[in-house]
């Protein structure tokens, strides 16, 4: 009499005795290849996430637990990895990186935010679908070609605009990382507003709430953890982007005293110095440890946002 | 199909911490309809689960007890689909799979291995006989399942559980969310079949036990309370609980 | 008549307020369905009535007086009449009073001398048609009058009982109170919402109208070049002449081999994720690790495709490396995409399936995966046009500045190796924007060049039309999906 399994994962048994219960189950040898398979793949996700930090992590440990100085990596404005002796402050860097980000966010949360809203709340049908394949459109446009947009179209706007000698600056990045983050934040956090039940809105119409009222009353507070993941989905956007901000930031690393400043992103100046370093040496492997450094940053964004959304499903019984 | 009853020996089930089934015991004779009635909650469709071994498909579940199908132990088959094929069972909901109503029929035995276009034409044509549909559709086979109205979906059901001509019909609430005259007619469809097979009626209408079946067991709170003859269950059970429960006192 | 004290003063006119404050229709508040909006409320009207009981009548009692500023009556049982003539009555001349208008009887010290407005009424009655007071009402907030004439006999008779002075600069106020017409505070809301509505608007259109004039800008500047040839010629002559076609095809090698490798482990994986895997703490980190997966910057993947492929694996800059780079960018977002089509099944379709002795795979190979196909078809077409568009996954791991190919024969459609790097369309917009000189105005005037700008303008349009093609065919198959809803 062949074992049979409740939970057949779970029993210990010898191989054989396994693939006799499955097949007594009459599932064929092909079914149980194609669900192995399937298996295979799901782990692999795992797989490629611990295989990206792994990867990065080897070209850049040797600078990591060797000669970079960590103090001075986060604490020093000196990038200067030709020099001699060679520097290798990121905090200029990181201000670059910090400044447009937050210039980004000012301009994409905003609008981001209403036009969620307004295609959510206050447009018909027809608009709201011919509104979600424009922002759809603008969300396709590759990060290249905005950055063909910033030096191209932008940088000459902003010439004429504040009379600054050059035209790629924070603003110019500011403004392109806004337009690539909007559609992150608009798509995501039309989703938060529709996983509201309608229910929600019809009470609070009944009471003879407008609704703009009921936006702001009964919405925000309902969809507020769905809105916070928008917006730092978005954040995660604008931190990783790395083509359209080589074009636009004027390729300057310094700290940037205004708006009008040239400088220089994390991203930006892999994308820029790594094709000039002979592979294995320190600049090389110091770039991969800002690599490390984005790897991180942006682990803890998507994990803040997915635990907000977890957050938010698990308190209300939507 | 022949006659097949079903064994329960201290059958315990719990859930995730709530225990759905306490030691419940009871023996469902061969070819007739036995009825089991209780408020919500009292563990009726964790009974049903059991037998066809669906169970299996909550991943926090944990069964203790015997589960006898013609003498033999459900957990001990090693071909659970087999089990699972001499078992129709029916919704409370109406489901009508996203196929033809041919298709839907045809769904159970295709799975199974049958593949002559004559075999299966005739077998949807009596299954949909046999559920009191064939009428309504014969001009339409090539309809989708979920266009049908909810009583036609609860009849389709039906014909899909007798597609695999099972032992055993099992039917969970299947009136809950069909129309009276739907109803009347499953139950007609039901007196005719209970001489060709065991037919398990899970009801929350204590009238509809009392109508159809010929034994019914009262579950309340996830112990069986009392089984017997449906006469007697319904004029003179042995326990209080019973009488205030058939007569609406309680539930 | 005993009207008490009355002060002296003529008054002109009767006037309804200047300019009456006239509200903006009123937006339905639900969300109808074309219903349309109701008609523009009417004004909320204020009448005065004016008052000098030192005044000689102007008239004789019970002729036409009009009680204006100019013109005062003199005792309130004149005012009374005065207004009966204006609003009482059932003539259609009569100015109706409705919802919220109100009525004021002002008493002044000489005629034609307005009294300060703004203080409160020293008497205030109601006119509510729907009150409760069953007609015997006395005019108070709780027992309104039912309508205006009997709110002004009342009056009379109050005056005529001694009950009502007014004294200069004091006010008798009649307010009509309707229901379902709209309070102060519903106008103010109104206005509002209109505003809110406007703002967002406003809002939405500042992304909409970006979008549009970058891509009319993007084809005006590109439109000399785009010609078919500049599409189906490679590059010549160090990029001053020629097409993108060599980029072009490289990119589709990309697309290809990394699609064919990241769809069906995709695919899989999503399968198992919302079908097979239970949910313990494993599965919990597998769908982390996809969303984190999702969120790494694109230059991150780059330096893995270098440590991993071009390094570690040994593949060098290669089509192969690169394809694998951009597979790992594609395969978090298609397991997402095929994870939602999945679940959009509805369950009970799955556990009719399985009380009828269908396995797992059974069920989802004939009911699950037919239903969500074209939901994982978008979500793979999406890809398609990101893996298109990525530049910086290949900036190290495979793609050229340039590679000499074949201009004719097959070579031409299959012109890379997968173990040597490729051009791509992405990467050569940037090497054209940075990297090259261009034709010199002598080449150009000889047609032998082609202007810089235009160049680039021109892969750019080339570029952003390939990827927007790309996702109309996913927008366009989501809509057919919508159309096509089996239940």
């Amino acid at each position: 009499m062949s074992a049979s399994p409740l939970q057949p994962d779970q029993t210990k048994r010898s191989l054989g005795g396994w693939l006799r219960a499955q097949l007594g189950q009459s599932r064929g040898l092909g079914e149980l290849a194609i669900e192995s398979l399937i298996r295979l793949c799901g782990y692999s996700a795992i797989l490629f996430v611990f295989g990206i930090f792994f990867f990065v992590f080897r070209e850049g440990a040797p600078m990591l637990f060797g000669g970079l100085n960590l103090a001075e990596f986060f604490g020093s404005t000196d990038w200067n990895p030709v020099g001699d002796p060679p520097r290798y402050g990121i905090l200029a860097l990181l201000a670059g990186t910090m400044s447009v980000t937050i210039l980004s966010m000012a301009i994409a949360v905003p609008l981001g935010l209403g036009a969620a809203i307004y295609v959510s709340e206050f447009s018909s049908p027809r608009l709201k679908e011919f509104l979600k394949i424009t922002i759809e459109m603008l969300a396709a446009i590759p990060s290249i070609v905005w950055g063909f947009i910033a030096y191209m179209m932008l940088n000459p706007l902003i010439i004429e605009w504040t009379g600054a000698p050059i035209g790629l600056n924070v603003l110019n990045a500011g403004i392109i990382l806004a337009l690539m983050s909007v559609p992150v934040i608009v798509s995501v956090g039309e989703d938060a507003l529709k996983a509201v039940p309608d229910s929600y809105r019809e009470a609070a119409l009944a009471l003879g709430a407008g609704r703009w009222e009921v936006v702001y009353r009964v919405l925000f507070p309902a969809a507020k953890s769905g809105l916070l993941a928008a917006v730092l989905l978005g954040v995660g956007r604008a931190i990783g982007e790395t083509m359209a901000v080589l074009m636009a930031t004027g390729h300057a690393t310094q700290v940037p005293h205004s708006l009008l400043d040239r400088t220089q992103t994390l991203t930006a100046t892999i994308a820029a110095e790594l094709g000039e370093t002979v592979q294995g040496d320190d600049h090389y492997r110091v770039l991969f440890v800002i690599g490390i450094l984005l790897f991180v940053i942006a682990f803890a964004v998507n994990l803040t946002a997915d635990l907000v959304v977890k957050g938010v499903r698990g308190k209300q019984n939507v | 199909m022949g006659a097949v009853g079903i064994d329960i020996e201290r059958l315990t089930v719990h859930y995730d911490g709530k225990t759905a089934l306490r030691d419940v015991s009871l023996t469902i004779p061969p070819n007739q309809i036995f009825g089991i009635i209780g408020p919500a909650n009292s563990g009726k469709t964790t009974l049903l689960k059991c037998i066809n071994r669906t169970v299996d498909f909550v991943p926090s579940a944990r069964v203790e007890g015997l589960v006898r199908v013609g003498g033999q132990d459900v957990r001990q088959m090693s071909n659970v689909f087999e089990l699972r094929r001499r078992i129709g069972m029916v919704f409370p909901l109406p489901v009508g799979l996203p196929l033809t109503v041919y298709d839907n029929v045809a769904y159970g035995p295709r799975m199974a291995g049958v593949r002559n276009r004559g075999e299966l034409d005739g077998l949807v044509e009596k299954c949909l006989r046999q559920a009191a549909l064939w009428d309504e559709v014969k001009d339409r086979l090539n309809l989708l399942g979920t266009k049908l109205s909810g009583g036609q979906q609860q009849r389709l059901t039906l014909a899909r559980a007798l597609s695999l001509r099972p032992d055993i019909l099992c039917l969970d609430e299947f009136s809950i969310a069909v129309d009276p005259v739907t109803t009347m007619k499953i139950e007609e469809v039901l007196l005719e079949l209970r001489e060709h097979m065991t037919i398990v009626l899970v009801t929350n209408l204590v009238q509809q036990a009392r109508r159809l079946a010929q034994s019914t067991a009262f579950l309340n709170d996830s112990r069986l309370v009392e089984v017997g003859e449906t006469k007697q269950m319904f004029t003179k059970p042995a326990q209080q609980m019973t009488y205030d429960y058939v007569t609406g006192n309680i539930g | 008549m005993s009207s008490g004290k009355m002060s002296n003063g003529g008054l002109k006119t009767p006037k309804a307020d200047p300019a009456p404050r006239r509200m903006p229709s009123a937006t339905p508040p639900a969300k109808t369905n074309g219903a349309p909006a109701p008609s523009a409320e009417r004004a909320h009207a204020s009448y005065r009535y004016f008052l000098c009981p030192a005044s000689k009548s102007s008239a004789p009692n019970g002729a036409g007086g009009d009680a204006s500023l100019e013109r005062p009556a003199s005792s309130l049982t004149e005012v009374v009449a005065a207004i009966g003539r204006c609003h009482g009555g059932a003539e259609p001349s009569v100015k109706r009073l409705a919802g919220y208008d109100r009525i004021e009887i002002c008493a002044t010290s000489l005629p034609g001398v307005a009294p300060t407005a703004g203080r409160k009424p020293r008497y205030a009655f109601v006119v509510d048609p729907l009150g409760t007071s069953d007609g015997r009402g006395v005019g108070s907030d709780h027992a309104p009058w039912p309508d205006v004439d009997t709110a002004l006999a009342g009056i009379r008779k109050l005056s005529e009982q001694g009950a009502l002075t007014l004294a200069p600069g004091e006010h008798l106020r009649l307010s009509v109170r309707e229901v379902f017409s709209a309070t102060p505070v519903d106008r103010r809301k109104r206005l509002k919402e209109r505003v809110a509505q406007t703002i967002f608007l406003a809002m939405t259109v500042a992304l909409v109208v970006p979008l549009v004039v970058i891509l009319t800008h993007l084809v005006a500047k590109a439109w000399p070049v785009l010609t078919p040839s500049f599409v189906f010629e490679n590059p010549k002559n160090n990029m001053t002449a020629g097409g993108v076609w060599a980029p072009l095809i490289g990119t589709f090698y990309l697309v290809f081999i990394s699609l064919a490798v990241a769809a069906p482990i995709g695919i899989l994986a999503g399968v198992y994720l919302n079908e097979y895997a239970r949910d313990n703490w494993f599965t919990r980190i597998v769908n982390l690790a996809v969303v984190n997966l999702a969120g790494v910057p694109s230059i991150v993947h780059a330096l893995f495709g270098v440590g991993a492929f071009v390094m570690f694996a040994g593949m060098g800059e290669s089509v192969l490396a690169a394809s694998c780079t951009l597979a790992v960018m594609t395969l978090p977002v298609i397991i997402s995409s095929t994870k939602e089509a999945l679940a959009s099944v509805p369950m009970s379709f799955r556990e009719a399936c399985w009380n009828m002795g269908a396995s797992r795979w059974q069920t989802i190979r004939t009911i699950v995966l037919p239903n969500s196909i074209s939901g994982i078809l978008t979500g793979v077409i999406l890809q398609v046009s990101r893996a298109a568009g990525e530049t910086a996954p290949i900036l190290f791991t495979g793609a050229a500045y340039f590679v000499n190919v074949p201009n004719k024969g097959l070579g031409y459609f299959f012109p890379y190796a997968l173990d040597k790097s490729c051009m791509a369309l992405s990467y050569h917009l940037h090497v054209v924007l940075t990297q090259v000189k261009g034709a010199s105005p002598a080449q150009i005037a000889a047609g032998t060049g082609i202007p810089l700008e235009q160049l680039q303008y021109g892969t750019a349009v080339v570029l952003i039309g390939l990827v927007l093609a790309v996702n109309s065919v996913s927008i366009g198959l989501r809509m057919y999906l919508r159309s096509h809803k089996k239940w």
